[in-house]
């Protein structure tokens, strides 16, 4: 992710289309966790971003809810050159890091295979473009979980259907991400990320049980 | 801990925790192609999961 991480202004994304305003709850959420996921994923967390989830609190009731409280609690103790050090020895590595979090590398054991080809077919499709300083191959995770908040909120148009977000969440996430994410909260390196993979971990399964009860 | 608190926690969380989308992808700048048509009809407005209640209850059970 080196080439990412060289162009800082790949910024904040656009402001999110009107239409996220009326979206219910539960799909917020979900697109507030995709997003959460991906900005966690994308780059080392700024201080700015470690204070906020330091302020978060999960519901106790719920697995996900305890993931966030992990993340909250670990993320008020951790200082911005520790989570980059961190982010970098996971993601990044000397040469390499721990994990290669990208589809191509999970279905096949190479990068920039098959898997890439058909997301840039369905991104095309759906009307999605990377942006152009971004020159890290799209079947990242982080930049998947972006794709997966953007159909949410409409971020590339109209909020997509549920049979179009179970239609890329089924192709593009769940035949590795749960996988990856669990891998990453078992990684050697992985400190506040640890809670971060069981979130993901969690939330991966959360998403496709949901999408199996649309059917 | 308060469920007020929760439930405000839960509606702010991005705003909150200042997480922003990392940006790496926009929608794409269409002239008229062919990517239109798949487009309106996969992303007709007002549906994703608002008509499957059931989904939107189990939804609600694994809320954070």
């Amino acid at each position: 992710m080196t080439e990412f991480l060289a162009n800082e202004s790949a910024g904040p994304h656009k402001a999110p289309n009107a239409a996220a305003d009326t979206l219910p709850k539960e799909e917020l959420w979900r697109a507030d966790l995709y997003d959460l996921l991906a900005a966690l994923l994308a780059r080392p967390p700024s201080g700015e971003l470690l204070a906020g989830l330091a302020r978060l609190e999960g519901d106790r009731q719920t697995e996900i809810g305890r993931h966030i409280g992990a993340l909250a609690r670990l993320a008020s103790a951790t200082g911005e050159k520790a989570a980059e050090r961190e982010y970098n020895a996971l993601f990044i590595g000397l040469g390499r890091g721990e994990l290669l979090a990208f589809a191509s590398f999970y279905l096949t054991g190479f990068l920039n295979e098959q898997p890439l080809a058909r997301l840039r077919r369905d991104m095309a499709r759906l009307g999605i473009a990377r942006e152009e300083d971004v020159h890290e191959p799209e079947d990242n995770i982080a930049t998947l979980c972006e794709i997966m908040a953007g159909l949410i909120r409409g971020r590339f148009g109209a909020p997509a259907t549920a049979s179009a977000q179970r239609e890329f969440f089924t192709t593009h996430l769940e035949p590795w991400a749960e996988h990856f994410f669990t891998d990453l909260e078992k990684a050697g390196a992985a400190v506040l990320y640890a809670p971060v993979g069981s979130l993901g971990r969690a939330f991966m399964k959360l998403e496709a049980h949901t999408f199996r009860m649309i059917g | 801990m308060a469920e007020r608190k929760t439930e405000a926690t839960r509606r702010d969380f991005l705003k909150l925790a200042g997480v922003s989308a990392p940006g790496a992808v926009s929608a794409l700048a269409m002239s008229a192609g062919a990517a239109g048509a798949a487009d309106a009809e996969e992303m007709s407005s007002g549906t994703g999961l608002r008509s499957t209640e059931h989904v939107l209850k189990y939804l609600e059970t694994a809320r954070y």
